[in-house]
């Protein structure tokens, strides 16, 4: 590949300071050099590099989405995702993979799938490059009990191929399906701690045995593996903070302990509220039967001031939220991932600085690399989003594909710059 | 693409596949997926709006076609070695192949058998969606077989349908079960293994497998629902059975009497051959590497076969009978793309001309696509499916499977291969 220098461009570097004017030059599929412009100076010259001209262009690092569900397919219900059959499914995983690099997220952190080995093969596909996608953590299917989110089976259908998560009752039941998803080659566990009110068990309410998550946690943790939640109930947040699950998914009923208890144990957790699906589901989702009515009946309305109240305390106490949540419902669609960073500005009060740090310098520890993502900083894996804008000033630009004007992946492009920055730039040669 | 963007090709070699007409120097106009103008002259064309492509005196001809195609099959050494491939990982590899088979030139494929039972109907309607890349697709069944047969990869211990490559059948009724779980599935052809393989313990390329009573229920329900039977037969007495039954695309074909080529010459307006020879070439020449010997493979039978197979397809030739090109490329020792040297054994070892084996997978090509009125010539009207060459292939029909000759690939007016020149002329007028 190609040697590239960004020159002329606003560096925003995820460290959490201003931007700066300045040049970024990737060798191979790394930053190696990152220079700021001074009054006079020239960009530097580099022999063979291919040379953009940012004009003055916003350059950041790739954003991390943190709670991915390639196999969601757009669709009202879980039911409709399960029942693509899996040729199909695979097809539109490989497809939307694509369009979250498309819209600038180089990395994904998967948070479940919608069959057994549709993640796995997708993150492997990617690093083998029979598709093209972001860097993607592979999930196992959502864990759940009978009765509970995601258990689609119906009585006269109790077919395990029927139900969209694995369903499991018992401590070793739950052994072995983390066993099996282990062999698999996920790279996470996720464990539905909480009900999901659209599908009948309230978000209030909690499911599994203190014994089950021991055991799940126990078992993914002797596979050198993560645990992940969907916990929107009080209890299941505690749950998640006393047993060790890392990443906690939506958490908004938190309560004084559950607050106190995240804040105690700050840096072993994420938290990814998923606020545009709550956002969604309450206001925007008539088109699919769910009228306000239905979901302030369902309890959502409450629980989006909840889980805002929730945010707002845990971005006080410094506890990681994260972008990402839950899209790929027909009104969450795939690709509009960035609307997360709008509302964190706007319902929780965070900086359009701490928006982006978000999807950036905790990106990173989420997809545990570290600091080799996430940062404009010599040294770090170039992935790299050209924004025509200023997210700093007008966080939304993030949400429109013709403002990325580029995006680029482990030093390659995946949407080179448009002609007429090519274009200058041989003129400038 | 617009349905008025025009892409004008000038100063090229025409090769128009009609296998009538020697290349002559000209200008091709396309508007939206068809070919509107086919000029023989360099001047006097006006450009207008069309993107405009001067190929420098570049062989265009039309995109080929391949007559026997299995996108599922993953370059594996064995049957097994397919079979044991996950269904996701399969549907992801068989996409890519599509890919490759069109950036390679095949504008057109006829699945002639796939290895889990929806692999070829599901890469159809992804391509015919645009979902992925890909060339016209005619999907197929996974091989039906009878216990026994090519295809059955169960072993005694392990009796499950999901280690069997094809689809194991007993029984007229059975058949009619299997050919109509098929249809339900969508496919276009259903394939029948009547003859066995000499790859097969036990079941040589002289066997035949099936009872008439197995055909014909078959060809019963294919007719009714307007699809297409397509038969692996090496056998003579699988290919007079194919013909008794009406069937009309014959693989393979190697073995033959008099009366099975008089057959086959008086349905020749009918009936296609894809012989697929290349691989039994390959088995006796150069598998070595994954342990085929040519010793080995001359006691399997391939030197007989290969024998008989070329004074079979010689004779068809003589006798008016299409011979196409295609067949079983997706094995270790026959990987996929080297698809177009069935070219070049036509003509090196069966007595064709280059220009009848350019013929084979051009007009042929769009007859055996069942697509005569539109597809496989460059001519007015047709559809825009077409190759721009570094060299002329009738000099050397090695280019065809050279990617670095072959410069462009148009499917439907679209480029699926971009000409090199071609963007640097947009470089140039963009600056």
């Amino acid at each position: 590949m190609a040697d590239v220098l960004f020159t002329n461009v606003r560096i925003f570097d995820g460290g959490g300071e201003a931007p700066f004017q300045g040049d970024v030059l990737v060798q191979g599929n790394r930053i190696s050099r990152v220079a700021r412009s001074g009054y006079g100076s020239r960009p530097p010259s580099v022999a063979g590099a291919q040379m953009i001209d940012g004009a003055g262009a916003f350059l950041m690092p790739g954003m991390v989405e943190a709670h991915t569900h390639f196999s969601w397919n757009d669709q009202p219900s879980l039911e409709s995702i399960q029942r693509m059959p899996p040729e199909e499914h695979i097809l539109w995983c490989a497809q939307v993979a694509r369009r979250y690099l498309d819209m600038g997220w180089t990395s994904c952190v998967g948070a479940a799938t919608a069959k057994p080995r549709l993640d796995v093969v997708i993150r492997n596909a990617i690093n083998d490059g029979t598709i093209v996608g972001p860097r993607y953590l592979a999930a196992s299917q959502e864990i759940t009990v009978p009765g509970g989110l995601g258990d689609t089976t119906a009585p006269h259908l109790p077919q395990a191929e029927f139900a969209f998560g694995a369903v499991v009752s018992g401590a070793e039941e739950m052994r072995r399906c983390v066993r099996m998803f282990c062999k698999y080659g996920v790279d996470s566990l996720k464990i539905n701690l909480s009900g999901e009110s659209i599908t009948g068990m309230p978000s209030e309410m909690s499911q599994f045995t203190e014994e089950e998550i021991r055991v799940c946690v126990e078992e993914a943790k002797a596979w050198g593996k993560r645990v992940a939640a969907h916990a929107r109930s009080t209890w299941s947040i505690k749950q998640c903070v006393k047993q060790g699950i890392e990443v906690i998914y939506h958490a908004s009923f938190a309560d004084e302990e559950a607050l106190d208890l995240l804040e105690a144990n700050k840096f072993n957790h994420f938290v990814a509220p998923g606020l545009a699906w709550l956002i969604n589901t309450c206001h925007h989702a008539s088109t699919w039967g769910l009228t306000p009515e239905v979901t302030r009946k369902m309890g959502y309305h409450r629980e989006l001031e909840a889980a805002i109240e929730s945010m707002k305390a845990m971005r006080r106490r410094g506890i990681r939220i994260l972008p990402g949540g839950d899209y790929g419902f027909a009104w969450t669609p795939h690709g509009t991932n960035a609307k997360d960073l709008e509302y964190f500005v706007k319902l929780i009060g965070m900086s359009p600085m701490e928006a982006l740090l978000s999807a950036t310098a905790w990106g990173g520890p989420m997809m545990k690399m570290g600091k080799e993502i996430g940062y404009i900083r010599e040294g770090c894996l170039a992935d790299i989003l050209l924004i025509d804008g200023d997210p700093l000033a007008d966080i939304t630009v993030l949400q429109d594909k013709a403002r990325i004007l580029a995006v680029m992946k482990d030093g390659e492009f995946h949407r080179a710059p448009p002609v007429r920055h090519t274009r200058a730039n041989r003129w400038a040669a | 693409m617009n349905a008025t963007r025009e892409v004008l090709f000038t100063n090229v070699r025409i090769l128009d596949g009609t296998g009538q007409q020697q290349p002559y120097g000209g200008s091709v106009r396309v508007r939206g997926k068809r070919i509107v103008q086919v000029g023989r002259s360099a001047g006097g064309v006006s450009a207008g709006d069309a993107l405009v492509v001067d190929a420098a005196g570049a062989t265009l001809m039309p995109g080929m076609t391949e007559a026997h195609t299995h996108f599922s099959w993953n370059d594996a050494a064995t049957l097994a070695g397919i079979q044991t491939m996950p269904l996701e990982e399969h549907v992801l590899w068989t996409a890519k192949v599509a890919r490759r088979y069109l950036e390679a030139g095949f504008t057109s494929c006829l699945g002639a058998a796939c290895a889990k039972p929806r692999l070829d109907v599901v890469i159809r309607n992804a391509i015919d969606s645009g979902q992925i890349p890909g060339p016209r697709y005619l999907a197929a069944s996974q091989e039906i077989t009878v216990p026994g047969g090519l295809g059955d990869e169960m072993l005694p211990h392990l009796p499950f349908p999901e280690f069997s490559f094809g689809v194991v059948v007993n029984g007229a009724d059975d058949l009619r079960r299997v050919t109509r779980m098929f249809l339900k599935y969508g496919v276009d052809t259903l394939k029948l293994n009547l003859s066995g393989d000499n790859f097969v313990p036990g079941a040589d390329a002289k066997t035949t497998w099936m009872t008439d009573a197995e055909v014909a229920a078959c060809a019963e329900e294919v007719r009714m629902r307007g699809k297409r039977i397509v038969v692996h037969a090496r056998s003579c007495a699988s290919v007079k059975q194919a013909l008794r039954h009406g069937i009309r695309l014959i693989y393979h074909a190697s073995f033959t009497d008099t009366e099975a080529l008089d057959m086959l010459e008086a349905a020749r307006d009918e009936v296609f051959v894809a012989p697929g020879i290349s691989i039994i070439y390959a088995l006796l020449n150069e598998a070595e590497p994954w342990g085929v010997s040519h010793e080995k493979a001359v006691a399997m039978g391939y030197e007989e076969e290969w024998a008989a197979a070329c004074e079979s397809l010689k004779a068809m030739h003589r006798r008016g009978v299409r011979v196409l090109p295609g067949g079983d490329y997706g094995f270790a020792f026959n990987p996929h793309l080297q698809n177009a040297r069935d070219l070049e054994l036509f003509v090196k070892y069966l007595g064709f001309t280059p220009m009848e084996a350019i013929r084979s997978c051009t007009l042929y090509g769009g007859q055996v696509m069942l697509r005569p009125h539109e597809l496989g010539l460059i001519k007015e009207g047709y559809l825009a499916d077409l190759l721009l060459l570094d060299g002329d292939p009738l000099a050397n029909l090695s280019i065809l499977r050279d990617p670095k000759r072959i410069l462009a690939v148009m499917k439907d007016g679209e480029f699926a291969k971009t000409p090199p020149v071609a963007k640097a002329r947009t470089w140039e007028h963009a600056a």
